[in-house]
């Protein structure tokens, strides 16, 4: 890993168009900056790290016999609400 | 019509096909997919994936168990996939059924949103929102 120490104002650039400003230190806590194109997402580390462990997930508990599934479904099935509108 | 069974080839035509660029979280290299119906129950779809068949996993349109769900497009991504009302968009969320006690949770924090011309989608990662991972289906009213 990289290792870079920054003050409070100092950014990096990550390639040529990912610029991340240290905007804030107190105490523990730092408040960045990150200035991307719209096609980079940026998420906070742990909870992207839960949506993947949760797709993870869906795609072991749907696994299998589909028809199985489907009846299992089934016997799990809430009452149909009316549809909106 | 879906039997439920293993997708069968002539489902799949470029009108169905649903393009995430990115992937979705944890399956990066996934890119096509298509919604398969479950047979009898119009709640729950199959999302599948094409680029790697492994990639399936249960969705179902959120409002169906959780009517006061809001969840909130950034400007952002609002414009990378050219929403500009709500009816340009088809929006469903991942399911997960755990074995160990049979219940249902719909993972809310993290929907799949999809331009219903362009057919191009992501999964959001709605990190500013109360939304849990795992809200359970309810299913109080069961016989």
């Amino acid at each position: 890993m990289l290792v870079l120490t920054r003050r409070s104002g100092e950014s990096i650039v990550i390639g040529n168009d990912v610029v991340v400003t240290v905007l804030e230190v107190r105490g523990d806590q730092v408040r960045i900056g990150i200035d991307a194109p719209r096609s980079v997402q940026v998420h906070r580390e742990e909870i992207f790290k839960q949506v993947v462990a949760e797709n993870e997930a869906a795609v072991r508990s749907a696994a299998g016999d589909r028809e199985a599934l489907a009846r299992k479904l089934r016997q799990l099935r809430p009452p149909p609400r009316p549809p909106e509108g | 019509m879906s039997d439920g069974g293993e997708v069968v080839l002539e489902e799949i035509t470029e009108d169905n096909i649903l393009t995430f660029v990115d992937g979705i979280p944890g399956f990066a290299d996934c890119h096509r997919f298509i919604l398969v119906d479950m047979v009898e129950d119009s709640a729950f779809q199959f999302l599948q994936g094409i680029d790697d068949p492994d990639v399936s996993m249960i969705v179902t349109v959120p409002w169906i168990f959780f009517p006061e769900y809001a969840p909130e497009l950034s400007e952002v991504e609002a414009q990378e996939l050219s929403i500009e009302s709500p009816e340009d968009a088809i929006v469903f969320c991942p399911v997960t059924l755990d074995a160990d006690n049979d219940k249902l949770y719909v993972n809310l924090i993290a929907p799949f949103v999809v331009n219903v011309h362009s057919r191009q989608g992501r999964q959001l990662v709605l990190v500013d929102s109360e939304f849990p991972v795992r809200a359970e289906i309810d299913m109080s009213g069961v016989e």
